[in-house]
């Protein structure tokens, strides 16, 4: 015991570097010829390091405790703590998300702006109304003072200048066309395909479709027959082949293509979106499949895409005339029965159509 | 918006490893103070409290102090954002451990990986742990003496007036007779 203790002191100073050159040379042959010694100096020699280390590092936290006795924590705790307020803490949470955020909110503004902006330039709708040149104006009003002299003499000093398209919604003379059509006007009049004109009024206006419906107001007109086409109450579909019979110029002009998207003008869903070339006039033409329903009526087209036209579905059309005392429509549009154009190649259709199509001629 | 009065007298990275390697208690002085709101801030937020926040962050300063000392310490980032991120990994391994909801934390410096450092740490403190409850359960007034002599770094002779040793000789008997204690219960709970 006495030994060990004598030999732990002697390991100790050894390692401290206490002894003299003769004495570590006598312990340092110990070591080499005893192993229990040497196991004893690497085991003393490793608790000394933890003993140094551990001793360090409780003199550094001394320190550090001496530092942070010298912070008002509690201040600094009521600043940065959790606050009351959920808004402020939130705000401390995510301050840098929030202003990344922000900014990236207020750069989508300007440029969906910048976008708006572009698109409003581009994406104008036009009605396809169509403003009658003086020339053609003229010549209509030669054939009219051939065919009918109920035109108003005055109009010839003051020329329509407005047409587009309308169709018969009963033999009684009830026609339907674009509001965009006849609003703004004086005196309305249409021409039929025989080029015969019957001034008519208007009886109703639908503003939220652009939908009118006209009645002709003429002792010369005679009922027509039974009308050739039927009204389609439900929606059509997509890639459905359509056509439309209308007055882009004086003489009634076929344009074909399909419905190319249930909505419209800017996703309007009031609205079909047609693929068929239309110019001005063909507003408030009749929009049928190839089985004689009635699905739209012609009402714009988009100015920055070619081929991109805009059909007023035909349910509104329906809705428009129950504005009109039902017992005076007489014999009216049937839904959904099957049209006589049914079956029917186009040329033989636009043969039955043209009746009922009519040129829309506008004073004011 | 942390610590007005203090980040004045924040030491420049180079100002603070230089103070290390020359034991310069001021320089440590201020390192400390001009992070500890950082650190408060960080645990306060996230189910911590003031203590939590002086242990986590005095362990980081240890850390940083050890490594700057054992003369790998690169400064190859901010020293705040190694402080930030030492204290960050300490302290999500304390609510792992406390099973503490840990997916939802909130930060407010960059992070990054510094779980070596902190692994290497907790091995060292591991040993420290050891040490100290071998010295808790040496009793007096052994573990006072080894302490005096071996943390205190007080003389034999200082050791020998203070208990009343008749000479230290007897102290030294006395010192080493706790030693060989200290040593079993330490090696004996170390493996």
């Amino acid at each position: 015991m006495r030994n060990d203790l004598d030999l732990d002191a002697i390991i100790e100073d050894y390692l401290l570097g206490k002894l003299n050159s003769q004495e570590t040379e006598a312990f340092e042959q110990l070591r080499l010829n005893d192993a229990t010694v040497d196991h004893k100096v690497v085991s003393h020699k490793v608790f000394l390091h933890t003993m140094e280390e551990y001793a360090q590092q409780l003199r550094l936290k001394e320190q550090l405790d001496i530092f942070h006795s010298e912070i008002d924590v509690e201040t600094l705790s009521s600043q940065l703590g959790p606050h009351p307020s959920r808004i402020v803490q939130l705000w401390r949470r995510h301050k840098s998300a929030i202003a990344v955020a922000a900014s990236f909110i207020a750069l989508s503004f300007v440029s969906i702006y910048s976008i708006q902006h572009n698109s409003q330039q581009a994406d104008k709708f036009v009605q396809l109304s169509k403003n009658v040149t003086n020339a053609v104006k003229t010549q209509n009003n030669l054939i009219r003072k051939i065919s009918s002299d109920n035109l108003p003499t005055n109009k010839q000093s003051n020329p329509g200048n407005f047409g587009g398209t309308g169709f018969a919604v009963s033999t009684n003379g009830y026609i339907a066309t674009n509001l965009h059509v006849i609003k703004d006007a004086d005196s309305v009049y249409i021409q039929n395909s025989e080029g015969e004109s019957f001034k008519v009024k208007v009886v109703h206006r639908d503003s939220e479709y652009d939908i009118a419906i006209l009645k002709i107001d003429d002792k010369h007109f005679k009922n027509l027959a039974a009308l050739p086409y039927t009204i389609k109450k439900n929606s059509t579909g997509v890639g459905e082949n359509v056509y439309t019979w209308g007055y882009p110029k004086d003489d009634a002009v076929l344009g074909e293509g399909y419905v190319s998207s249930k909505s419209g003008f800017i996703g309007d869903t009031t609205q079909y979106q047609v693929a068929i070339p239309l110019n001005p006039g063909n507003s408030g033409g009749p929009l049928l499949d190839n089985n004689g329903n009635l699905v739209g009526i012609i009402s714009g087209k988009e100015t920055s895409a070619e081929g991109a036209s805009f059909a007023i579905k035909s349910k509104y059309i329906l809705e428009a005339m129950r504005a009109i005392p039902q017992d005076s429509l007489g014999r009216k549009l049937t839904v959904d029965k099957k049209s006589i154009l049914s079956g029917m190649k186009r040329a033989k259709q636009i043969q039955k159509l043209q009746d009922y199509v009519f040129m829309i001629k506008v004073y004011n | 918006m942390v610590n007005n009065g203090l980040k004045s007298s924040v030491p420049t990275d180079r100002e603070v490893i230089l103070g290390i390697l020359n034991n310069s208690g001021d320089t440590l002085n201020k390192l400390y103070k001009a992070h500890f709101a950082m650190i408060l801030q960080f645990i306060l937020n996230n189910n911590g409290n003031e203590d939590d926040a002086k242990d986590v962050y005095q362990e980081a300063i240890i850390i940083l102090y050890n490594k700057v000392k054992e003369g790998d310490f690169e400064l190859s980032s901010k020293l705040k954002t190694y402080i930030y991120s030492v204290c960050r990994r300490i302290w999500l391994k304390k609510l792992a451990q406390n099973s503490k909801k840990t997916g939802n934390i909130t930060d407010y410096e960059d992070v990054f990986i510094v779980d070596e450092d902190v692994e290497h740490h907790e091995e060292k403190d591991a040993a420290f742990v050891k040490m100290q409850s071998a010295l808790e359960n040496l009793g007096e007034p052994c573990k006072t003496i080894i302490q005096d002599f071996y943390i205190n770094n007080l003389s034999m002779q200082d050791i020998c007036d203070k208990f009343g040793y008749t000479n230290t000789d007897n102290a030294k008997t006395q010192k080493y007779k706790c030693l060989q204690r200290l040593k079993k219960i330490f090696f004996n709970t170390i493996n």
